[in-house]
């Protein structure tokens, strides 16, 4: 009997542990303070399948806690057909509730779009495949790292070196620094990049491609962040390696983020509502040119 | 019932090709330049992926300074060498003598030019790899010397070799005024660059005239302003001495595309050969180095849209010399159906012209970087003329059961 009793106790204690735990970790850990800047990440995300579905019911339940006022897009936004039905089944519809609340999402292209969608309105890209938006003390830099042209480049130091802003923020489909074992780091992109975001001190970087979530410890004083999970996946797929800071390969996922004065704070969390990383970053002083 | 052209000069029944061995191919009179060719540039290739697949960092930021100086200015002369070819194949005995007899290959290079680009459309379309839709052009590139030397080995000297070359250039010369229109070069203006063509174009005429043989007056002179208009007017500036090179003063007969030139000769476009060989195998090895190093990992399904291009073109080259025959043009003598299908798959070979193209209308990237792969996978189009050959039993593998052609 007293053995009964104590395995009863036992079971309870671990339900009641699990269930604390799933609370805890399905919180909201971001200071969600009223004059920050606000705004969720999502890559490789237009799969148009249950899961996308599930990650952005997700993403709408933190918005209630969060209310993030943007979004951006690492590509692959659309995957297969990219016609008018898809752009509702695969983006519209899963997440009409963020975009019926006046979330704006913008967006960057991967390998898998169609250049014809940078026209597509509730992608806020006006046609261009490398444009810039900002809020408050944050400048956003929606790059097309598919096709790298001198344009772009030109256009990219001209951005940099004249904005004003105390965070500047690059994001786009190929990283430049990822440890995914089916593509891992574009380095032919990287060379073209890097040396513009090191002499106009860049902070951040996000990007999609790898269909894992992955943070980079810092590469030439940038922080780099792979989030290529939000609507595909490929389990397992993380070769860990020394420049891996943090690694989420086993579901869907996709990122809140907070920036407040000098200080950004970033959540990773998982089609569940798992937090499956977290942390802060000290706004890095470097002298931009 | 095939009809057959009776006034090729290339015909020269029995004769077996050679192993591929540098002799073989010298005894095929096979010119040095198609010999360098074979040297050099898969040396460049293999060099490059090796580099790109270890040292990738130090390897692209080569690439990215070095691809101005070789893809805009030092390929100027790899294709002033083929305009040579084409310069002297308009002579009498050449190929394109008279000019009619480049009536059918250009039929047939329409047909290739246009499946070519369908499938690949069909291909990206379809896998969803839409960022690849502009790199269409790159899709219609046929390799010249490349197709010559499987074709040599499969034909030895036979009339299909310049019917295939024929066919090439002109697929080539539809692809490049292609990439001209539709990929102007940075901010183009072609008023500007049609002007300082014009005077290009009479300079050379005027040097013609006066009987200048000196090749340097021509390429210092018209050669440098030639590229300038090209580059101000938005065209690829590595086309520069295409419509200069007809100009140099030439024999008077040609000996056939692509073959050695005769050891008195000592015409203007001879000793233009002669000195820039050298040069060209450093630039043809530098284009391999520059343009092929591609990483093998993470390669997305896009890299099959040059080959699956390619691989249509067979099917293309058929079907509008069939049209074209209809319509009351003749195939060469000794070629018949069997070997305009082996030819066809010959041109499936895309490698340094379709590497040219792609990178002409494709700015860097992974993009690029998958037309790359796919420029290199097109090679095996020559093991693919090869098992045709001999299936079909035509040139070499003719010896075991006579063609009826």
């Amino acid at each position: 009997m007293d053995l009964d009793r104590s395995r009863r106790l036992l079971s309870t204690l671990l339900v009641a542990v699990f269930a604390l735990w799933s609370v805890t970790a399905q919180e909201l850990g971001l200071p969600s303070a009223p004059n920050s800047v606000k705004f969720a990440v999502i890559g490789d995300a237009g799969s148009g399948d249950p899961p996308q579905y599930d990650l952005a019911n997700q993403m709408t339940r933190f918005h209630a806690k969060f209310p993030f006022d943007r979004v951006i897009m690492l590509g692959d936004n659309i995957y297969g057909g990219q016609g008018p039905q898809d752009l509702v089944r695969k983006f519209s519809q899963p997440y009409k509730a963020l975009l019926d609340s006046g979330v704006k999402f913008y967006a960057s292209l991967g390998n898998h779009d169609d250049p014809v969608n940078s026209r597509y309105p509730l992608w806020n890209m006006g046609g261009a495949m490398y444009y810039s938006h900002a809020t408050k003390n944050v400048r956003f830099f929606a790059l097309d790292s598919n096709q790298v042209d001198q344009k772009e480049l030109a256009w990219l130091e001209n951005a940099l070196k004249s904005s004003q802003e105390e965070w500047k923020i690059c994001y786009f489909h190929h990283p430049l620094y990822s440890d995914g074992g089916t593509h891992g780091s574009s380095v032919d992109v990287r060379v073209l990049f890097e040396p513009l975001f090191v002499t106009y001190g860049v902070n951040v970087v996000f990007a999609g491609h790898d269909h894992i979530y992955e943070r980079i410890t810092p590469q030439k004083g940038i922080y780099h962040f792979v989030e290529g999970a939000s609507g595909q996946l490929r389990k397992g797929d993380t070769r860990r390696s020394a420049m891996t800071a943090a690694a989420f390969d086993q579901d869907l996922s996709f990122m809140l983020v907070e920036i407040e004065g000098n200080q950004l704070a970033f959540q990773a969390i998982s089609r569940t509502g798992t937090t499956v990383d977290s942390g802060t970053i000290q706004r890095q002083v470097r002298p931009a040119r | 019932m095939t009809r057959h052209d009776t006034s090729s000069t290339h015909a020269r029944p029995g004769q077996t090709p050679a192993t591929p061995s540098r002799q073989r191919l010298i005894a095929l009179r096979v010119s040095g330049f198609v010999l360098d060719y074979l040297l050099a540039l898969p040396l460049g290739c293999a060099a490059a992926l090796i580099w790109a697949n270890t040292l990738p960092d130090g390897y692209f930021r080569f690439a990215n300074a070095t691809s101005f100086w070789v893809n805009d200015v030092g390929i100027v002369f790899f294709f002033a060498l083929i305009t040579k070819e084409v310069a002297e194949a308009t002579l009498p005995g050449g190929a394109l003598h008279p000019w009619r007899r480049a009536a059918l290959p250009v039929a047939a290079a329409i047909g290739s030019v246009v499946v070519s680009i369908a499938c690949y459309l069909a291909f990206v379309h379809n896998a969803g790899e839409h960022m690849l839709e502009g790199g269409w052009l790159a899709a219609c590139a046929i390799d010249i010397p490349g197709t010559y030397i499987i074709a040599r080995l499969i034909f030895g000297r036979h009339p299909a070799v310049p019917f295939l070359l024929l066919l090439a250039i002109s697929a080539d010369a539809i692809g490049l005024a292609g990439v001209a229109v539709v990929h102007p070069v940075g901010d183009a203006q072609p008023a500007i660059g049609f002007g300082l063509m014009a005077v290009a174009v009479g300079s050379a005429a005027a040097l013609r005239h006066r009987g200048i043989k000196n090749f340097w007056l021509y390429l210092v002179g018209p050669g440098t302003l030639s590229w300038w208009a090209l580059f101000v007017g938005g065209v690829h500036p590595a086309l520069a001495l295409v419509p200069i090179v007809p100009f140099f003063p030439h024999g008077l007969r040609d000996r056939g595309l692509l073959v050695e030139p005769a050891p008195r000769a000592h015409d203007t476009l001879t000793l233009f050969e002669r000195w820039w060989r050298l040069p060209v195998e450093g630039v043809l090895f530098l284009f391999g180095l520059v343009n092929a190093g591609v990483p093998f990992h993470g390669l997305e399904a896009g890299m099959w849209a040059i080959p699956i291009g390619a691989v249509g073109r067979p099917i293309g080259i058929v079907a509008a010399a069939g049209v074209a025959i209809a319509a009351g043009l003749h195939l060469p003598h000794r070629v018949g159906w069997r070997e305009v299908v082996v030819v066809a798959c010959t041109a499936t070979i895309g490698l340094v012209f379709a590497l040219f193209f792609a990178t002409a209308v494709m700015p860097p990237g992974p993009i690029l970087l998958e037309m790359k792969m796919g420029a290199l996978l097109t090679i095996a189009g020559g093991g693919l003329a090869f098992v045709v050959a001999r299936l079909l039993r035509v040139g070499r593998f003719a010896q075991t059961r006579p063609s009826a052609t």
